[in-house]
């Protein structure tokens, strides 16, 4: 215990001893760590927001005036067992117009006229999908049915609705969110990992003749090898700091933001609620590419 | 105790640094080793320590055999033999105390213990009152003291002075040869290696002559000849 206590001493001292090249480690973690966690943020960010749409009706199936209450009943069960469906809601012409009325006041006005000319608003079936992908696949399917004769029109037909693009977006910033931030975060992992690597290496060089008078007096292997994993676990500990300063006012404002534009109200409540252990994460992801580092440097450059 | 028997010790570049020599020196012996340089002596000494291992022959020291001793274990005989050189080889950033005390910092031994044995060796060495100098604020002789004050504050039963005297003037070599004469008394085995010729004849001590590698001469009371 006492030999574990003198180095970690001597490891935290000598973190001190080479300003310059213990700040450059320093930075780099701390910008490493922010990088990894800005992303690991984005992507629960955009995959969050990739849920809330896809919770949203997938596709509208819109039913002709003339067609009467059975061969409505008849599509919808037909609709159930198309593959791909995962449930069915019907939406009569009444709750197409209550729907109108309470979406706003713009809806409001255009529900009262549309009551005037004897609401042209059509009935239709809401249907949810299994998977989003396979869109056009279900609509023509349902396009197929014998019973699909009653259908006037369906949301992904109609050109104004560009749910499957809007969709098709979210899933590629989604993969593409997730591929960037992989390849940035493993480039300055390595990046973090060599300089780290370097200063542990120059550490070792210059402190040769310190090294030659441990062994001398008697000192074992790991009192030796023990302070150099201490020193780069120390750049772990400040960096993961350094990121969470930084983290905590841009945090803020883009937690704000976030919430006021895409209603990410839920992602960033998450963020908030897990704080202590996100900079618990840091510092334990800093401290493991820290220890690594050394722990590489030590293997290849000190020979005892 | 100290033994080797027939040891030889050949470098990758197929230069002889000892060749077939044999020595036995006894607990609380005095032993001058002497010989020109590239003679053998600081091999001798690099092996005692085992920082070489022989190509071939034994070494025993006390009862540990060399040859048999893991690598996980250097550090513990390493404890057991005190060690000095020319160069001081002192930590600029310590004070003496400092210094001395790092050598049993890195053998575990408890804070309290330190602070009792590292201020008794420094007096024993005569630096009570240079214990917060630095070693760039201290001269030669004193630099050697505290060299010998942590090869001693262990209390190990060999001490191995390899040109102690060498970067000293007359004045301060005497005063390190007195200080280890000093040690001798108080039970320890003394390897000095030296090429002053004036101290070798006159501490009238066993000399032992190394040339080529080999053990040319072993004199219980012996001079300085080459």
């Amino acid at each position: 215990m006492i030999t574990f206590w003198r180095v970690f001493k001597s490891g935290f001292r000598n973190t001190f001893r080479n300003a310059w090249l213990s700040s450059a480690a320093t930075v780099i973690m701390a910008v490493t760590l922010l990088i990894m966690t800005f992303f690991a943020f984005s992507i629960i960010f955009v995959r969050s927001q990739l849920n809330e749409v896809q919770k949203k009706i997938d596709l509208t199936v819109f039913i002709s005036d003339e067609a009467g209450e059975a061969q409505i009943k008849e599509l919808q069960n037909k609709l159930l067992q198309v593959d791909g469906v995962e449930s069915v809601q019907f939406v009569s012409k009444a709750d197409a117009l209550k729907r109108l009325e309470d979406s706003s006041e713009e809806g409001k006005k255009l529900a009262k006229s549309a009551t005037d000319i004897g609401n042209p608003l059509p009935s239709s079936l809401e249907v949810k999908l299994a998977k989003l992908d396979d869109i056009g696949g279900v609509n023509k399917r349902i396009r197929d049915l014998p019973e699909a004769v009653i259908i006037t029109e369906t949301s992904f037909d109609s050109r104004d609705d560009n749910r499957k693009g809007v969709i098709e977006n979210v899933i590629k910033i989604s993969n593409g969110v997730t591929r960037v931030g992989a390849v940035l975060s493993v480039v300055f992992l390595l990046i973090a990992l060599m300089i780290i690597f370097n200063t542990i290496r120059m550490a070792i060089f210059t402190r040769r003749e310190e090294i030659e008078i441990m062994k001398l007096v008697g000192a074992t292997k790991w009192f030796v090898r023990g302070p150099f994993i201490v020193e780069g676990s120390m750049y772990g500990v400040f960096g993961a700091t350094i990121a969470t300063i930084t983290l905590v006012p841009i945090g803020r404002v883009a937690g704000q933001f976030l919430t006021d534009k895409f209603n990410a109200g839920s992602t960033v409540a998450y963020f908030g609620a897990n704080f202590w252990l996100i900079v618990l994460c840091m510092d334990g992801l800093g401290i493991l590419i820290g220890a690594v580092s050394s722990w590489l440097a030590i293997s290849r450059h000190l020979k005892l | 105790m100290i033994l080797l028997d027939r040891v030889t010790v050949i470098y990758p570049n197929k230069t002889v640094a000892l060749s077939g020599a044999s020595l036995h020196i006894q607990p609380k012996e005095f032993v001058t080793i002497v010989g020109a340089s590239g003679a053998g002596k600081s091999t001798l000494i690099r092996l005692l320590i085992k920082e070489e291992v022989p190509t071939s022959g034994k070494i025993i020291v006390g009862s540990i055999d060399y040859d048999t001793i893991d690598k996980a274990n250097i550090p513990h005989l390493r404890r057991k033999i005190g060690v000095v050189f020319q160069d001081f080889k002192l930590l600029p950033n310590l004070t003496v105390y400092e210094n001395v005390s790092f050598a049993l910092e890195v053998s575990g031994v408890k804070n309290a213990e330190i602070k009792r044995a590292v201020p008794k060796i420094l007096q024993l060495v005569g630096l009570s009152e240079k214990a917060h100098h630095y070693p760039s604020e201290i001269s030669g002789g004193e630099r050697q003291r505290t060299a010998i004050a942590r090869a001693l504050v262990r209390n190990p039963k060999i001490l191995i002075a390899d040109e102690p005297t060498g970067n000293l003037d007359p004045k301060n070599s005497w005063d390190i040869i007195e200080l280890l004469l000093k040690i001798n008394r108080f039970g320890t085995t003394v390897v000095l290696t030296t090429h002053n010729k004036e101290i070798v004849d006159a501490l009238k001590k066993r000399v032992i002559t190394i040339n080529r590698g080999r053990v040319v001469k072993d004199e219980k009371v012996g001079k300085y000849t080459l």
